[in-house]
C-alpha cells in the first residue's frame, strides 16, 4: 500500500516544491520594483544598486576619508562620548553616509546607529516618532517635498547657527539659490544631500546621424523629437505621462510661464500659459513610444536606456544608470543638457534633504557628523562613494570630475535661472493626486485640455485652501 | 425530591455556564481586541480632524468629513469604478473557474499536473502578481502586445485607455482569483451524488443539458458562496491596481480602497480616511449579509 502510494506522494510534493520555489522566485523578483514604483523625485535609485555599492562604498570611502581627513585625536572608543542614531531611507546616498560612519566613529568616538525604512513608510514614521517627542533620531534624512510637512509641525531644527559658524561645511561652496533648497519659512531646516535637477538627455549616436543638436527651447525639442520620429530612426522623446506625470507637467507650467497657485493660494491651473504647457505635453505623446500614456517616472529613465529614444527629460540622479552596463547598452552614445527653455528660464530642482530632528538629544554631535560627512573636505570622497552628486561649485567646476561625469556641470545653476522645487505645501500629496488625475485624464483623451485644467482649479480650490486650516 | 434534584440541576447548568463563560472570555477578550476596538475608534476617527501630521490634536467635526469626502463625486465615482471592475472580473471568473473544474472532474490524462499548474497563481503575492503584469501589459515590450502582433490584431493601451486599463486590472484579478472559484467548483462537483446525474444520461439528456439542468442546479448554493466571496474579495481590491495603474488614467480605475487609502496614507488624513472606510463598509453590508443567508443555505 506504501509503495504504490509514493509515487504519488512523491509527485506531489515535487509540484508543491515547484510552486513554492516560483512563488518565492517571482515575489523576490518584484520587491526591488515595487521600491521602484514607491520613489518620487528625489529617490530615483534603487535599493537593490544602494545595498550592492555599500560594502565597496565603505572600503572606498575609508581611503579616501584617510587621506582628506586631519588625523584624530586619540578620544578612546566609539560610544565613548556618546551615540546617535540616524534615519535613513534606502538610496545610493543611504549607502555613502553608511560607509563614512566607521571613520567619523574613530574620529569622534561617538557611537553612530543607524536604520533604513524603505520610501513608502518613510515619512509616516518620521512624523510618528517626532509627534512623540522622545528623541528617536538625531539626524534623519528625507524627501524636500516633506520639507513644508516637517516645518510647519517644528519637527526639525533649525541649522542656521551650525552654517554660520562652519568653515568646513561652507555653505558658501553653494549657488545662492541652491543655498535655499533645505529652507522653510526662512530656516534651513535640511542639508542638501542629492541636487537633481531636471535635464535634458539625448542618444548622441540618433543626433548626429540626423544632424541634430540638443535642443535649447522648448520648440526646438519638439522638432527634434518630431525629425526623429518622422525619419523612421527612433521614437522622438519620453515624458511619464502616466502616474508621475506631475513632475513634467509642473515643470512644463514653470517654463512656459504659468504658476500653479498666486501668493492668496488661489489655483491657477487654467491660466493660458499652463494651457498652452499641458498642449505641449500632450503634443509629444505624438513622437513617444506606443503606450507611453501609462509611462511613469522610472519607465521614462529605463526605456530610454533599452529602446532608440531620441531624447527625454529627467532628473540628474538618474545619472548612475548611464554608467552602468547592465542597464544600458548605449552608455557612451548618451548626452546631457540643460533643459530647453520656455518663456521662462526655470530649473525644477529635486533631490534628497538630511536633517536633526527637533526632539534629538545630541543636536552637536549629530551636526559634527553631517558637517564630517557633507563637509567640503570630504566631497570627493562622498561623490565617490557612489551617492548622487551635491551641486557644490568646487563639485561642478572641478575639470577632472566634470570630464568623468559630464553632467555635474548642470548641477551649476546660474543666478538667472530661477529655482522651482516642488511646492512647499502640506497638501502637496494631494495636490499632486488631483494633478495626476486630471492630466493624465487629458492625456488619455478623456476630456479636452481647457475642461480638464478648469475642473482641475476647481478640485485644487478647497485642497488649497485648507493649507492653513 | 424533585425540588431538590432540580436545584442541584440548576446549580449545576450556572455552575457549567460560568466555566463556559471563563473559558471562552480569552476568545471574547481578543475578539473585541482585534475587531470591536478598532470598528469603534474607526467610527470615532471618521467624526474627528485628526492629520499623522499635524502636531496638534484634532478636533471633534461631527459629520463633516462625510459631508466633505463621502457625500461627493469622487467616492461617487469610486464606488462605481469598483462595482465595474468587479463586474468585468466576475464575468471572466465564473464561467473560467467553472469550466475548468469540469474539465479537471473528468480525471482525463495529466489532470494532476494542470490542476497543480493552475493553482500556482493562487499561491503567488498580489504585488508580485500586478508587477509580472505591468511588465507583460507595458504597451511597447509587453508580451501581450507582442502576441497581438502575431496574430494580426491591433495593439493595445493596456494601461493608459479608461477601458483598457479596467479590463487590464479585472484580468490580472482573474488571473489570481479563476484557481479559487475552480478549486471551490470541484470540490462541490466531487461531492456530488452520482444518481441523479446518471438518471439523466439514461433517460438521454446530452451533455450539455446534464450540466444545465442537473449538475448546475446542485451546485448552485456552492456557487452562490463562491460569488460571493469573490464580490466581497473583488471590492476590497487595492494591491494589483496599486502596482498597476495607481488609479489612473485620469479616475479610470480609482477605487473605494485606493481612494481611501491615498487619503489616509497619502495625504496622511486619518479622520477622513476613516469616514470613507465606514462608509465603504455600511455600503457594502447588504453584500455581507447576502453571502452570510448564502453560507446558512449550503450548511
Amino acid at each position: 500500500m506504501r509503495s504504490n502510494s509514493s509515487p504519488a506522494r512523491m509527485r506531489r510534493w515535487a509540484a508543491f516544491m515547484t510552486a513554492g520555489a516560483l512563488a518565492v522566485t517571482v515575489a523576490a523578483c518584484g520587491g526591488d520594483d515595487q521600491e521602484a514604483v514607491e520613489t518620487t523625485a528625489a529617490a530615483v535609485e534603487t535599493t537593490a544598486a544602494a545595498v550592492e555599492t555599500t560594502a565597496a562604498a565603505v572600503e572606498t570611502t575609508a581611503a579616501a576619508v584617510e587621506t582628506t581627513a586631519a588625523p584624530a585625536e586619540d578620544c578612546g572608543e566609539p560610544g565613548d562620548k556618546g551615540e546617535i542614531n540616524i534615519f535613513l531611507i534606502p538610496s545610493p546616498s543611504s549607502s555613502a553616509i553608511q560607509s563614512f560612519i566607521p571613520a567619523f566613529e574613530e574620529a569622534s568616538c561617538v557611537k553612530v546607529n543607524f536604520s533604513e525604512t524603505p520610501y513608502g513608510e518613510a515619512h509616516q514614521k518620521q512624523l510618528l516618532a517626532y509627534q512623540q517627542g522622545d528623541g528617536q533620531y538625531d539626524v534623519a534624512q528625507f524627501d524636500n517635498t516633506f520639507l513644508a510637512a516637517f516645518g510647519a509641525a517644528g519637527a526639525m531644527s533649525p541649522l542656521d547657527d551650525y552654517l554660520a559658524a562652519s568653515t568646513e561645511y561652507d555653505i558658501s561652496d553653494f549657488s545662492a539659490g541652491q543655498q535655499e533648497y533645505g529652507k522653510y519659512d526662512g530656516q534651513t531646516l535640511g542639508l542638501t544631500l542629492s541636487t537633481e535637477p531636471m535635464i535634458q538627455w539625448y542618444r548622441t549616436d540618433l543626433y548626429d546621424e540626423l544632424g541634430l543638436t540638443p535642443a535649447t527651447t522648448w520648440d526646438e525639442y519638439l522638432a527634434n523629437a518630431k525629425a526623429l520620429k518622422e525619419a523612421g530612426k527612433a521614437d522622438g522623446t519620453l515624458m511619464g505621462f502616466g502616474p508621475n506625470v506631475s513632475w513634467w507637467w509642473m515643470t512644463l507650467v514653470w517654463s512656459f510661464g504659468g504658476q500653479l497657485y498666486d501668493e492668496n493660494l488661489n489655483p491657477t491651473v487654467n491660466s493660458p500659459e499652463a494651457i498652452a504647457a499641458t498642449a505641449y505635453l500632450k503634443e509629444l505623446l505624438q513622437y513617444a513610444p506606443e503606450g507611453a500614456v501609462s509611462a511613469n517616472g522610472d519607465d521614462v529613465m529605463f526605456k530610454f536606456l533599452s529602446q532608440d529614444i531620441g531624447s527625454i527629460v529627467q532628473y540628474s540622479g538618474y545619472y548612475g544608470f548611464v554608467k552602468d552596463p547592465s542597464f544600458t547598452e548605449f552608455g557612451d552614445a548618451i548626452g546631457t543638457a540643460k533643459m530647453p527653455l520656455g518663456a521662462a528660464d526655470i530649473t525644477h530642482l529635486a533631490g534628497w534633504n538630511i536633517g536633526v530632528p527637533a526632539d534629538s538629544q545630541n543636536k552637536d554631535a549629530a551636526w559634527a557628523f553631517l558637517e564630517f560627512v557633507l563637509g567640503k573636505s570630504n566631497a570627493k570622497a562622498y561623490l565617490d562613494s557612489g551617492a548622487a552628486a551635491i551641486g557644490r561649485t568646487s563639485i561642478t567646476g572641478d575639470a577632472e570630475l566634470v570630464a568623468a561625469n559630464p553632467y555635474l556641470e548642470l548641477l551649476s545653476i546660474p543666478d538667472s535661472s530661477r529655482i522651482e522645487r516642488y511646492p512647499q505645501l502640506k497638501v502637496w500629496p494631494e495636490m499632486d493626486v488631483a494633478i495626476v488625475q486630471a492630466v493624465t485624464g487629458i492625456l488619455s483623451d478623456q476630456t479636452s485640455v481647457e475642461d480638464g485644467l478648469n475642473q482641475l482649479n476647481e478640485d485644487l480650490a478647497p485642497i488649497l485652501a485648507a493649507e492653513n486650516g | 425530591m424533585d425540588a431538590g434534584l432540580s436545584v442541584a440541576a440548576r446549580r449545576s447548568g450556572r455552575r457549567l455556564r460560568r466555566r463556559v463563560a471563563l473559558l471562552t472570555l480569552p476568545s471574547w477578550a481578543m475578539l473585541a481586541a482585534l475587531f470591536a476596538v478598532p470598528i469603534v475608534v474607526g467610527v470615532y476617527l471618521s467624526t474627528r480632524s485628526d492629520k499623522i501630521g499635524a502636531f496638534v490634536p484634532g478636533r471633534g467635526v461631527g459629520l463633516d468629513n462625510y459631508r466633505r469626502d463621502v457625500f461627493d463625486s469622487s467616492f461617487v465615482g469610486a464606488l462605481a469604478t469598483t462595482l465595474i471592475i468587479t463586474f468585468i472580473g466576475l464575468a471572466i471568473q465564473l464561467p473560467v473557474g467553472i469550466g475548468l473544474a469540469m474539465l479537471l472532474h473528468r480525471n482525463l490524462r495529466g489532470t494532476r499536473l494542470f490542476r497543480t499548474a493552475l493553482l500556482l497563481p493562487m499561491l503567488l503575492t498580489p504585488v508580485a502578481v500586478g508587477l509580472m503584469w505591468r511588465f507583460m501589459l507595458d504597451a511597447d515590450l509587453g508580451v501581450i502586445n507582442w502576441l497581438l502582433d502575431e496574430v494580426g490584431l491591433s495593439r493595445i493601451g493596456w494601461l493608459g485607455e479608461k477601458w483598457a486599463a479596467r479590463v487590464a486590472v479585472a484580468l490580472v484579478d482573474s488571473w489570481q482569483s479563476i484557481p479559487f472559484v475552480m478549486l471551490m467548483t470541484l470540490a462541490a462537483l466531487a461531492a456530488l451524488p452520482e444518481a441523479p446525474l446518471e438518471a439523466a444520461r439514461v433517460d438521454g439528456a446530452t451533455s450539455w443539458r446534464v450540466f444545465r439542468h442537473v449538475t448546475l442546479p446542485m451546485l448552485r448554493p456552492v456557487l452562490y458562496v463562491t460569488l460571493m466571496i469573490r464580490v466581497v474579495d473583488s471590492l476590497k481590491l487595492f494591491d494589483i491596481i496599486f502596482i498597476l495603474t495607481r488609479g489612473a488614467p485620469g479616475k479610470a480605475t480609482e477605487t473605494v480602497g485606493l481612494l481611501t487609502y491615498n487619503t489616509g496614507f497619502n495625504f496622511l488624513e486619518t479622520g477622513r480616511a476613516a469616514a470613507l472606510g465606514v462608509a465603504t463598509a455600511i455600503v457594502t453590508l447588504p453584500i455581507y449579509v447576502m453571502w452570510l443567508r448564502a453560507q446558512r443555505r449550503t450548511a
